[in-house]
């Protein structure tokens, strides 16, 4: 009974990697794409991140930090959700173009409290159950990290981007950045344990009729270890 | 030479050097066996003694990095601190670390930002904006963003530090919680482990149980710690080998316990423990055994005054009662009354001066020529040495023509001769049981029948009469050998009572008889002269023997001084052939 759950609940976890991270950033970019029709050519921007010893880097952030002059960011993005499941802040990494507004649902039973002292966004959503907090607005760039007061083992991170161009790396370490006009890019990496300076990772990449495959090369620290989850629903 | 000087001296010191050697001897050897004994001993407890108190000090600091890291990891994950943190208002946070602080009760709490940039000291000494991510623990918890703990030196003195993330989930800062270690800790290892606590490096002092006085002062002439026996001790510190410090009179046993610290030197807790204290009542055991010592000896020499004077007393007594023997007093007796192998000795004297005395008394009433027997009789108290009228047979014997061998012979030659005969004659008495009563010169007077009495006195006598007979052919031989003249001797015998007894002035009475047989038997000896007979007896004497004797004629004869004629019979020999005399050629009475 109880493996039947955990089972249940396991690919209902997978499922929210797969489809709803993905649907999610593919429904923003698609937007992009929509607002940035002037430039009719578009094309996509693959390549893979890896490691020092050539493994490849999941939930690393590829965006585009410096786009054509010509392209102007959204005015106003789509809202993003930053799901709260399971004591467990879905998706952990967020990336959304600057000024999109982020709710921050929970749907567990229990009370949650989110905050977050990063500089790039200062906020808290003192206890709360449901859908009743208010979306946060993140108009600084920079990667906010997430937290629960209650919870400490609770973390996630919103990264905050200049561009609605961006993509995350799959366990493999691909990535695959859709639609990007022609013009010349320069692109950078974030990734949560990199301890290579973002500055660093710039590439600057030419975008016609098609683009070339990008390889970002990080130096991952080992994750931190964090506060193990307790308590019922834990899965850890 | 050693052997000598040994038996020259005194019974009391014979006694008492033995006594004291056995006594300094066992004294020593104990003094020593306790001493090795209660060193060793109080080594090992001291040393035990500094296994709890390190197992103490570890205890405690372990206790206090618990207590530490616990209240300090419990305030990071308040959220009013992460909220405070992340209004990176210093007077705010200054506030917060002095507020904090008391929560947990520390000596110390900053607050640092992510990289370790101070945000607030609680004591506020420390500059805001300082780094002091530099000495552990704080830049292991940055590296690590886990709680770290270190013994570290924060404004000169040692504190127990712990660092521990603020995180809002990722670190926003850190707080460092510290406790001192200061002389208050090194006070309460002391009042919990008794011995002497000090925390120290090579070149210093941080903090220690000792009085600041006897720690610091430099006129203090042997402070407890000196940089020499750091160095000493850091030197074997490792092995965790105790060591001696002289301080003063004192010596301290110590020993140094490494702690784990972020210092440039290594840290040790030094702990010390006064060896003379520990060693408590052993110390006087020296002094101790050294009275008990003397108090055995004087004992000893008491004792062995009391047994050497118990043995020489009587030794002396002895010894004095011999000089007394050795001057001719028979009379004393010694008076000791013991009964071990000096009371055996003391008897054994009196016995021996008894038989001294007795000999000397008999040698005193008979002369030197008393037979064995007659001694026997005499000792054994059958015979009355006082007066009483008794009937004795005398017998006199005389030399013929000594008068003119005297006269003729050199007076040495004729000692010897007469001597010689003497040596016969008294032979011949005694083997009867006479007693010689005196030595005429050239004769002998023997008694017979007193003063022991033999129901055969008169045949005894005319025995030994034939017997002195017989002894004179060997005799002459002998002289003839030397070219001397034959001797030739006459006996007179007679039988009669006399008064016998002791005669004479006290120290110098004789055993003697008194009557006229002894006249009467001298006067028949003469006869012999005139009749050419060798042996006479008188009448009386003849009545008085058996039938062993060949008698000759009885002839009536004058005699000089008697009134009356006296009978006498000739004695021609005996039933046995060795006492045959026979007539004389020229004899008188020859028929």
């Amino acid at each position: 009974m109880r493996q039947t759950e955990e089972t249940r609940e396991r690919i209902w976890q997978g499922r929210c990697r797969r489809l709803l991270v993905p649907r999610v950033s593919r429904i923003v970019m698609t937007l992009v794409a929509v607002s940035a029709l002037p430039s009719a050519r578009a094309a996509d921007l693959g390549g893979r991140v890896v490691d020092a010893a050539g493994n490849g880097v999941r939930e690393a952030v590829v965006f585009v930090q410096t786009p054509p002059p010509n392209l102007m960011p959204p005015a106003h993005p789509l809202p993003a959700v930053m799901d709260q499941i399971h004591k467990t802040f879905v998706p952990h990494v967020l990336p959304i173009v600057v000024g999109t507004e982020v709710s921050f649902p929970n749907h567990d039973q229990i009370h949650h409290h989110v905050y977050s002292f990063s500089d790039a966004k200062t906020f808290e959503i003192p206890l709360y159950k449901g859908e009743t907090a208010a979306p946060v607005r993140f108009d600084r760039l920079g990667a906010v990290k997430v937290g629960c007061n209650i919870h400490d083992f609770m973390s996630a991170v919103i990264l905050v981007v200049p561009t609605p161009y961006f993509a995350m790396t799959d366990e493999s370490g691909a990535f695959t950045m859709r639609d990007l006009p022609s013009g010349t890019y320069g692109v950078v990496v974030w990734q949560e344990n990199s301890k290579t300076p973002l500055d660093d990772t710039l590439q600057t990449v030419e975008v016609g009729a098609s683009a070339p495959r990008l390889t970002f090369t990080l130096d991952v620290a080992a994750p931190r270890a964090r506060p193990a989850a307790r308590g019922p629903g834990s899965y850890e | 030479m050693r052997a000598r000087w040994w038996r020259r001296r005194r019974l009391r010191s014979k006694i008492f050097l033995p006594f004291s050697v056995l006594i300094l001897t066992i004294l020593l050897a104990t003094v020593w066996v306790v001493g090795t004994a209660g060193g060793a001993w109080v080594e090992r407890s001291i040393k035990g003694q500094f296994e709890v108190t390190g197992n103490a000090f570890r205890a405690l600091m372990a206790e206090r990095d618990e207590r530490l890291r616990g209240e300090t990891t419990l305030l990071a994950g308040d959220f009013a601190l992460k909220r405070a943190i992340a209004t990176y208002d210093p007077d705010t946070l200054a506030s917060v670390a002095l507020n904090y602080r008391e929560r947990i009760g520390g000596d110390l709490l900053w607050i640092t930002d992510r990289s370790g940039s101070l945000l607030a000291d609680s004591r506020e000494r420390t500059a805001v904006g300082t780094a002091v991510s530099g000495g552990a623990p704080l830049a292991v918890a940055i590296a690590t963003v886990a709680p770290a703990a270190a013994v570290a030196e924060v404004d000169g003195g040692l504190m127990q530090l712990v660092a521990v993330p603020v995180l809002a989930p990722d670190p926003i800062g850190f707080l460092v919680a510290g406790e001192a270690i200061d002389d208050a800790t090194a006070a309460q290892l002391h009042d919990t482990t008794g011995t002497t606590v000090s925390f120290v490096t090579r070149s210093r002092i941080f903090a220690s149980s000792w009085p600041p006085a006897v720690r610091t002062d430099a006129a203090q002439a042997d402070p407890p710690v000196t940089r020499e026996q750091l160095a000493r001790a850091a030197a074997v510190a490792v092995e965790q080998t105790t060591f001696l410090v002289r301080q003063g009179r004192t010596r301290l046993l110590s020993i140094l316990i490494p702690i784990d610290a972020a210092l440039p030197e290594p840290l040790y807790a030094l702990v010390q423990d006064s060896y003379e204290r520990a060693l408590g009542p052993l110390v006087d055991l020296p002094k101790r055994a050294a009275g008990l010592g003397l108090a055995a000896l004087v004992g000893a020499l008491v004792v062995g005054a009391i047994l050497a004077a118990s043995i020489a007393a009587p030794l002396q007594a002895l010894v004095a009662g011999m000089r007394r023997v050795l001057a001719g007093d028979f009379v004393q007796r010694l008076d000791i009354r013991c009964e071990d192998e000096i009371g055996y000795l003391a008897r054994s004297f009196n016995d021996m001066v008894a038989g001294l005395e007795e000999r000397e008394r008999i040698k005193e009433t008979f002369g030197r020529f008393v037979s064995h027997d007659v001694a026997a009789a005499v000792l054994g108290g059958h015979m009355p040495l006082g007066g009483e009228w008794r009937e004795v047979t005398i017998l006199f014997q005389d030399v013929r023509g000594f008068t003119a061998l005297a006269e003729r012979t050199a007076p040495p030659v004729l000692v010897g001769i007469v001597n010689r005969l003497f040596t016969e004659m008294v032979a011949a008495v005694e083997a009867q049981g006479g007693v010689i009563r005196q030595f005429t010169g050239d004769g002998v007077m023997a008694l017979f029948g007193a003063p022991v009495q033999h129901s055969d006195d008169p045949a005894r006598a005319v025995r030994a009469a034939l017997d002195m007979v017989a002894r004179l052919p060997a005799l002459n031989a002998r002289l003839a050998a030397e070219r001397l003249s034959p001797l030739r001797i006459g006996i007179g015998i007679h039988t009669g009572d006399v008064v016998a007894g002791r005669f004479g002035p006290d120290r110098r009475s004789e055993y003697g008889v008194v009557g006229d047989a002894p006249n009467l038997a001298n006067r028949i000896e003469e006869l012999n002269k005139k009749l050419h007979t060798t042996i006479l007896v008188s009448g009386v004497t003849a009545a008085r023997l058996g039938s062993e004797f060949h008698l000759g004629r009885r002839v009536v004869l004058p005699v000089k001084g008697k009134d009356k004629p006296v009978e006498v019979v000739e004695v021609l020999g005996c039933e046995s052939a060795t006492c045959q005399v026979g007539y004389a050629r020229d004899s008188a009475l020859r028929p």
